[in-house]
């Protein structure tokens, strides 16, 4: 995956908000784990959004194995490489259990049937939640939610897991459990791997590192105020 | 109600060649349909984005609720459908606003989720 100066702009009260000011470039290659660093507010999820295709870019164009996808949607973009996403707020259905959303994921993605309980075992055990594979994500943890969420992109096997801030929410030990359980999945897997984070020390653990800086505010008269 | 209401106020005045109880129950299909879709938005809105994430197109997502609504507005005008049949209605015109209700309920229970899709504050919600 290759991004080339990616802008992207918001209207705001003070004018247009432009994250990635001079763009935001980088390669991701297969088996690679990248970090994108930055602080509240700078871009970190919009980028994910970019890199899925659920938001355009302003400027700047991306492409998945040399091909351009800056305007194809994420199901298109599934199709050059198969694409999982663990978001920022945590996405299981409530009203179904830990394993039915699990199945949920894998019909989606279009897996065969016969296949589809394997890989929910193998993604449960990985994430530590086999025990709680018929529990409902209401009644359980902040962390547990979010493995849930990394369980499911993982039983898809896909080739690019993109994360969005995986231990936003999360407390000390639980975060201490997940970035190694990541490290494992590209290290034994070969998965690659994008996450964001705020926190340096996370994007540390990471192959490569690409720091974003503050966003800018346009204003009508193109004038560039400081964030 | 609705059937009821329509029926009393505009089933003298309807089209002669139909049958006016059903093509009355047009009328009510498509607020209804719309209304509940509207009535669940915060659910819904939650169901999509889960679906969203596990890597289902706006299409895929259209046409569950586009079945949901089909299915609900087949089951809720079966006892009207059924009384026509019994009643030796046309089995054509039967069948055809029989349709007519599916595509209707379907689509108007659907559409405020397409649209939502589409839209672009949608995937604002998975930034906190």
């Amino acid at each position: 995956m290759e991004t080339r100066s990616v802008v992207v702009e918001y209207p705001s009260i003070r004018g247009v908000l432009r994250l990635y000011d001079q763009g935001v470039s980088f390669k991701v290659d297969q088996g690679d784990f990248l970090a994108v660093l930055g602080g509240s507010g700078w871009g970190k999820s919009t980028l994910v959004n970019v890199v899925l295709g659920l938001e355009k870019p302003f400027h700047g164009s991306l492409s998945f194995r040399e091909h351009d996808v800056t305007r194809e949607s994420f199901v298109k973009r599934c199709v050059l490489v198969t694409t999982s996403a663990a978001f920022q707020r945590p996405t299981a259905l409530p009203q179904m259990t830990v394993s039915q959303n699990l199945h949920l994921a894998l019909s989606l993605a279009g897996v065969p049937r016969r296949e589809r309980d394997d890989r929910i075992k193998e993604a449960l055990a990985f994430f530590g939640l086999d025990k709680i594979e018929r529990s409902y994500p209401d009644g359980l943890s902040a962390g547990q939610r979010r493995r849930i969420d990394l369980a499911r992109a993982l039983a898809v096997k896909p080739e690019l897991l993109v994360i969005d801030e995986p231990t936003g929410d999360l407390d000390g030990s639980a975060t201490n459990l997940l970035i190694p359980l990541l490290r494992g999945l590209n290290r034994n897997q070969g998965t690659t791997i994008f996450m964001t984070t705020a926190l340096p020390r996370q994007a540390s653990q990471a192959k490569h590192q690409v720091h974003l800086g503050p966003p800018a505010y346009l204003t009508p008269e193109n004038r560039m105020i400081g964030d | 109600m609705g059937i009821v209401a329509l029926e009393t106020s505009l089933g003298t005045i309807g089209p002669v060649s139909f049958n006016s109880r059903l093509w009355l129950s047009l009328l009510v299909v498509p607020p209804t349909c719309a209304l509940a879709a509207v009535s669940t938005t915060t659910r819904r809105t939650r169901e999509e984005l889960a679906l969203f994430a596990y890597g289902g197109s706006s299409w895929q997502i259209f046409l569950r609720y586009f079945f949901r609504g089909a299915i609900c507005s087949l089951v809720a005008f079966s006892p009207v459908i059924l009384l026509e049949f019994f009643a030796t209605a046309p089995i054509r015109e039967l069948v055809l606003s029989a349709l007519a209700l599916i595509l209707a309920g379907g689509l108007f229970y659907s559409l405020p989720s397409l649209r939502r899709i589409r839209s672009s504050s949608f995937v604002e919600h998975y930034k906190s």
